[in-house]
């Protein structure tokens, strides 16, 4: 009889588990690189969709529901991101947050477009998106050419006359260097110099000279930090006085390492960094005491996107996909970390959410 | 900017371009003139003589500073090891295929090179170190033209260089015998010199000022990489050909010329300056066709 009992019992539990799982929990699949060359930004993102989820949790969740997450790696491959999203889609995901390779997120649009599941990508940036996107994805970061608009937009605000553009030849420098100057000339502004130098050229002498006969009063590096550096320090060591800007490729610590004083009120452009985000020290703390290690430059705006998908479910107001997509398509400025998030109708991030950095005692600091 | 200031400027710059390949295009040739040997691996040399000066900075930086005083401290001892290293790969992969035929002990050149190159990315782990120094940019102002005190200073250590070289091959007993066995090396045996222990003593001094070189690179454009000494290897060789392979003024007049020749070419309004290294390895195939023996070489006749 005793032993009736406990079996019923212990059913009865198991029943109840089982019961309470399928309602109380709403899984969230992360699809991130946490192999290969990249796994340390995927590892980022990952713990910075688990934070948003405890943090969500611990008010009691969304709807009455708890998120759980299940995570798969895309190793920054094609194929393996295509395999990744399989698996998820197979576990039934309400959703996806993730994204960090453009070349390994984009074919897994179709898959999660097929499944019907709503897709909020945090990282990945080409602008493809906006043409292969099937609908039920939502790009978080800004796409790369809105870089040009707030580059265009600071050397309005620096009055700038005669813009002189150095990019490196490779894809993505040249792209946001013809950008930029296409841009500035529709304006009705003149572009000085165009000029191209070698990779790994140490010697940029000629081209300082070469730059200073057509007395630019800004020059635009938009390729990346090592031979930035060497550029930006030439350019002063050959007596340029006027202003130096460079693309978000140069934004890193090493570029002020490498030019030393010279990048002193150099100007750059960059992702949303929290350590530049007003909003971003709590994050940062809170980051650091859960994981020990920093957040990485994606964490906040991956932090932002699994807020936002709670956001979305509950404006929804069920656990419903198509629900979900629809309410994700009208968000109308959501207050993320990174700023405030609207998406056009291609599902792209609407605004601009580069920042201005520059150069101040020799460290990276947020231009107001 | 007219005219004249772009000219004066370029030839501000071409020195100490010129300056830095003429000291690399030395060692090249010293080496070519005493053992006939194409040493690939010089440029390598000139990258690992940056990194331990590199080094050598960022230990004495606390007791010399980052000025001038740490700098040369860290220049010399740099040339010192380097020159070691120097010998050391003489004495263990050159000398024993001192007999063997020529490509052998080229493609041994080669294997250096790559030995040398891979093993200071594994290091680095291929990253940019950035040479940190306590330099700033004043210079001397001429209108729009503007040089800086540390262009002034590497162009006269340079030069202080060229002129101490130039001393010891021409006034000092080693600098005879360089000479001497770089005409024969049988008979210098013959006579009694010890052949082995001064082709030791010119990788010596060719790997000590492609280190100098190397390290003012470092402090001049203030980031070193492992992949540095490539294309300045190649540089080089072409500078050590246009003077003359095997002649020591003309290695110099060869990496001055070729420094003016990039600083100048590159000026020309419809060309960019990515086309820099078209006009040097375009000038070296021209000068292998039309003048072999450079610019002060003498034709050899072949003794059979």
């Amino acid at each position: 009889m005793k032993k009736i009992g406990l079996v019923f019992a212990a059913a009865a539990l198991a029943t109840c588990l089982a019961a309470g799982a399928a309602l109380a929990d709403i899984k969230v699949g992360i699809m991130v690189p946490t192999t290969g060359s990249e796994a340390t930004y995927g590892k980022d993102m990952e713990n910075a969709v688990k934070m948003a989820m405890d943090e969500i949790n611990a008010k009691g969740g969304v709807l009455g529901q708890k998120f759980i997450t299940t995570t798969a790696d895309d190793g920054c491959d094609p194929q393996m991101a295509t395999a990744a999203a399989s698996k998820l889609t197979s576990e039934d995901v309400t959703a996806v947050v993730g994204g960090y390779c453009s070349g390994a997120t984009l074919p897994t649009l179709k898959i999660y477009a097929d499944a019907g599941i709503p897709f909020v990508i945090t990282a990945a940036n080409s602008s493809k998106f906006s043409d292969m996107n099937p609908g039920n994805a939502f790009l978080v970061n800004a796409i790369g050419s809105f870089q040009v608009e707030t580059a265009v937009e600071l050397f309005k605000k620096q009055g700038v006359k005669k813009l002189a553009i150095v990019h490196q030849g490779d894809g993505y420098s040249e792209d946001l260097a013809s950008l930029t100057q296409k841009k500035w000339k529709e304006l009705g502004n003149e572009v000085v110099a165009y000029e191209l130098v070698n990779k790994g050229e140490q010697d940029q002498s000629a081209l300082v000279t070469r730059l200073k006969s057509k007395n630019p009063d800004m020059v635009f590096w938009t390729a990346y930090y090592a031979d930035g550096g060497l550029l930006i320090k030439q350019l002063r060591q050959g007596g340029y006085k006027g202003k130096i800007t460079v693309g978000d490729g140069s934004t890193d610590a090493k570029l002020i390492q490498i030019g030393g004083k010279a990048t002193e009120g150099v100007y750059a452009l960059a992702n949303p960094l929290p350590e530049f985000l007003t909003t971003g020290q709590k994050f940062i703390a809170d980051y650091k005491a859960k994981f020990k290690t920093d957040p990485g430059p994606y964490s906040a705006l991956t932090y932002d996107g699994m807020l936002l998908l709670a956001d979305a479910i509950k404006r929804a107001g069920a656990v419903d996909r198509k629900a979900i997509i629809a309410a994700l398509k009208k968000t109308d400025k959501f207050p993320g970390l990174s700023g405030p998030v609207t998406f056009t109708d291609k599902n792209l991030l609407a605004n601009s959410n580069f920042v201005v950095l520059q150069v101040k005692d020799g460290k990276w600091s947020l231009v107001k | 900017m007219d005219l004249f200031d772009i000219v004066t400027q370029q030839i501000a710059n071409s020195l100490i371009l010129g300056s830095f390949y003429a000291l690399v295009a030395l060692g090249y040739s010293m080496v070519y003139g005493i053992i006939k040997l194409l040493n690939f691996a010089h440029g390598d040399i000139y990258m690992v003589g940056a990194f331990i000066g590199f080094t050598a900075l960022s230990l004495l930086v606390g007791f010399l500073g980052d000025g001038w005083l740490g700098i040369s401290a860290s220049l010399i001892l740099s040339m010192i090891a380097t020159g070691f290293l120097g010998v050391g790969i003489q004495r263990l992969a050159y000398r024993p295929l001192l007999s063997a035929p020529r490509l052998s002990i080229l493609i041994t050149a080669m294997g250096v090179s790559l030995l040398l190159f891979n093993t200071v990315m594994a290091a680095t782990i291929g990253e940019y170190k950035a040479f940190e120094t306590g330099l700033g940019f004043e210079g001397l102002d001429f209108g729009n033209i503007h040089i800086s005190y540390t262009q002034i200073v590497l162009v006269l250590a340079t030069a202080l260089l060229m002129v101490a070289l130039t001393l010891f091959i021409n006034k000092t007993i080693y600098g005879k015998a360089m000479r001497a066995i770089s005409i024969d090396m049988d008979a210098c045996r013959l006579m009694g010199i010890d052949v082995n222990k001064v082709i030791a003593l010119t990788f010596f001094v060719g790997s000590a000022l492609a280190a100098a070189a190397g390290v003012m690179a470092g402090v001049y454009y203030g980031s070193i990489h492992f992949f540095m000494g490539f294309i300045i290897g190649l540089k080089a060789f072409t500078a050590a050909v246009f003077g003359g392979i095997g002649i020591i003024p003309g290695a110099m007049l060869g990496g001055l010329l070729l420094g003016t020749l990039e600083s100048f070419g590159t000026q020309l309004s419809w060309i960019g300056t990515e086309w820099k290294d078209v006009f040097s390895f375009g000038l070296l195939i021209l000068i292998l066709v039309f003048k072999p023996n450079g610019l002060m070489g003498r034709t050899e006749i072949e003794r059979m």
